[in-house]
């Protein structure tokens, strides 16, 4: 540490101050209110309140949904990236710009397009459903929905980090004879990982709490196709407040945990590649 | 780009101001509603009450609408939304204000009992009526999708399952057996097996059963009968033993002191209940509070054999804790079919 410090400037310390001061407002204190109200019953009366068996299969039903979305995200998402950096095609800006599209559509027109596509009414809801699989109204929808809004995560993440990487070390890998998949299991995967788990990271936690678009695709049946959040909407509007916060700090805790979690992950392969 | 924006935020602040300058002989009254009255009071009752208001005094209401769920805009008027009038779907939203203080009278003595509107809850089904579709019962067959908001996210939606319950105590009451709870719980449970998507609203299910999904739906009568009025196929049935939907109004006091209207809302409140606009009502297919305006419309308006209302069932209170509460009857048959 050669760098001396200058004690800092007011000009500085405000804007610390002030950077502070609007996470504080406008993450932390709602944070806070929202734990404090959900605690505000004691941590038993919580527990029952996750616990109860409606607010336990919206629960089981969202994190498995949000798992499965992001076991799909991931590779769909890492080829879409590879596929953009790596190759040339027509259009290709225009695709490159259409990845957004899902963070600009409410979500709510996201369903109102899936209901319209692969409704019972739509061709290929129709088609789906001779072969016994309902889409629209089911698990399928949601899974969908969530594909869909969180489609740019993982892409957006792992476009620049590909960007970045230098062709020598793959070229190095295949003049000493690996094979393409041994080259990219083992030189690029590697490289790209902390950037995919970021955007798996990222588009878990964002389908945790998914409510416009699965409210409209999902049959909303409690117990079978309700998720998290319809139950969490459903428990305000019949004036259940604390049960409402209950679930609603479980699933603040879990994105939390995975938010967390990355990080962890991220410190440790960031200290892997400079200790090489 | 900037030039634009300057351009732009000015042309707000010049037609702001001009808007709120211009205005001396309005007076406004705020209405915070439930969104299915929407198209009877902005097409019919609102334009006949402001030519009224004008002809009798001279000064201009301006209304400030605003159309949302009735549990949503209850809450909506308490967290501090300042609506002078709350014409809300069900009494428990309209006396939760009131507990609150916000309303200070006590507005179940007005007249027709503090409401405004009644309507029914009917089946609606396909043109030509490929199900057969004819009565409570005939919804729990295998082959029949049925389609109802869940009335843990519409406060609506609880007259759907009402009507149910209401429909198998009469049932056991016709046979001679007095109300038979463990009837109306079977049929309850067997016609909730049937259903396949559960709205956030009862619009929102009409759009549903209109996308083409189900093969009923239960809904209101009044909204059955707006999509005829709109030129829609939308056939539904009148069960034989129905619930009664009574939809209560309001003036909220403290925000009439607050505005200094209350005249010209009670003027309103009035006219709601005049014949002149309980006719719109009829028209717009809400069944009138009215007597004699019920009598114009006997035709339009068939009363079922076994109609009941919230008090068969023993009023809001008892109906949201026996059926609707933690332990209540809805919950545990949800939890029964979804572990069978």
């Amino acid at each position: 540490m050669s760098r001396t410090r200058k004690p800092p400037g007011y000009g500085s310390l405000s804007l610390r101050g002030a950077a502070l001061l609007y996470v504080g407002l406008l993450i932390v204190l709602p944070v806070i209110a929202i734990s404090s109200r959900a605690l505000g019953g004691g941590i038993t009366s919580l527990w029952t309140q996750i616990t109860s068996p409606q607010a336990m299969a919206a629960l089981k039903l969202t994190l498995l949904m949000a798992f499965i979305m992001v076991l799909i995200n991931v590779v769909t998402g890492t080829a879409m990236a590879w596929v953009l950096v790596r190759y040339r095609f027509p259009l290709k800006k225009v695709i490159n710009a259409m990845i957004d599209i899902p963070f600009a559509i409410p979500t709510v027109v996201t369903g109102i397009m899936l209901v319209v596509l692969y409704g019972p009414r739509s061709i290929l809801g129709t088609l789906f459903s001779r072969m016994g699989v309902e889409i629209i109204f089911d698990k399928p929808g949601i899974v969908l929905a969530l594909l869909f809004v969180t489609f740019p995560f993982v892409v957006r993440s792992v476009q620049p980090v590909l960007m970045e990487m230098e062709p020598d070390m793959e070229e190095a890998a295949q003049t000493l004879g690996a094979s393409r998949s041994v080259t990219f299991f083992r030189i690029v995967l590697p490289t790209l990982l902390p950037a995919i788990l970021t955007g798996a990271a990222l588009s878990f936690s964002r389908a945790l709490g998914e409510f416009g678009s699965v409210v409209i695709v999902a049959g909303n049946i409690p117990l079978k196709t309700q998720t998290a959040p319809v139950y969490v909407f459903g428990e305000i509007e019949s004036g259940n407040v604390q049960s409402a916060m209950g679930v609603s700090l479980f699933l603040l805790f879990s994105s939390f945990l995975v938010l967390v979690m990355l990080k962890l992950i991220q410190n440790r392969s960031q200290r892997h590649v400079e200790s090489t | 780009m900037k030039k634009c924006l300057i351009a732009w935020v000015a042309a707000l602040v010049v037609f702001g101001c001009q808007d709120g300058a211009s205005k001396t002989d309005t007076v406004t009254l705020t209405l915070g509603a439930y969104t299915v009255p929407k198209e009877a009071y902005q097409k019919a009752i609102i334009p006949a009450f402001k030519k009224l208001w004008r002809e009798r005094t001279g000064q201009e209401v301006e209304f400030a609408e605003s159309y949302i769920a009735s549990g949503a805009q209850s809450r909506a008027i308490l967290a501090g939304f300042e609506a002078d009038i709350a014409a809300l779907s069900l009494e428990h939203d309209v006396e939760r204000l009131r507990e609150a203080g916000l309303i200070t009278h006590d507005w179940k003595t007005g007249e027709h009992g503090g409401f405004i509107t009644e309507s029914l809850v009917v089946i609606a089904h396909r043109p030509g009526n490929p199900k057969g579709i004819s009565d409570w019962e005939s919804l729990t067959g295998p082959e029949i999708d049925v389609i109802y908001p869940s009335p843990k996210t519409s406060g609506g939606a609880m007259w759907f399952v009402n009507a149910i319950y209401g429909a198998g105590l009469k049932k056991g009451e016709s046979r001679g057996q007095g109300t038979d709870p463990g009837y109306a719980r079977s049929l309850l449970k067997r016609i909730q097996s049937r259903v396949r998507v559960m709205d956030s609203s009862g619009r929102a299910s009409v759009t549903t059963f209109e996308n083409g999904i189900g093969d009923a739906l239960l809904t209101y009568e009044n909204e059955a009968l707006l999509r005829q009025k709109q030129g829609r196929d939308f056939p539904f049935i009148i069960p034989g033993a129905t619930i009664l939907i009574e939809n209560p109004i309001a003036l909220i006091d403290k925000n009439l002191e607050k505005h200094g209207n209350r005249a010209v809302a009670e003027a309103f409140l009035k006219f709601l209940h005049s014949a002149e606009a309980q006719r719109h009502f009829a028209e717009f297919g809400f069944r009138p509070v009215d007597t004699a305006v019920k009598a114009e419309f006997e035709a339009k308006y068939p009363v079922p054999d076994q109609l009941f209302n919230i008090q068969y069932l023993g009023g809001w209170t008892r109906v949201s804790e026996e059926i609707y509460g933690e332990n209540g009857i809805w919950p545990i048959i949800v939890q029964e079919i979804a572990n069978e």
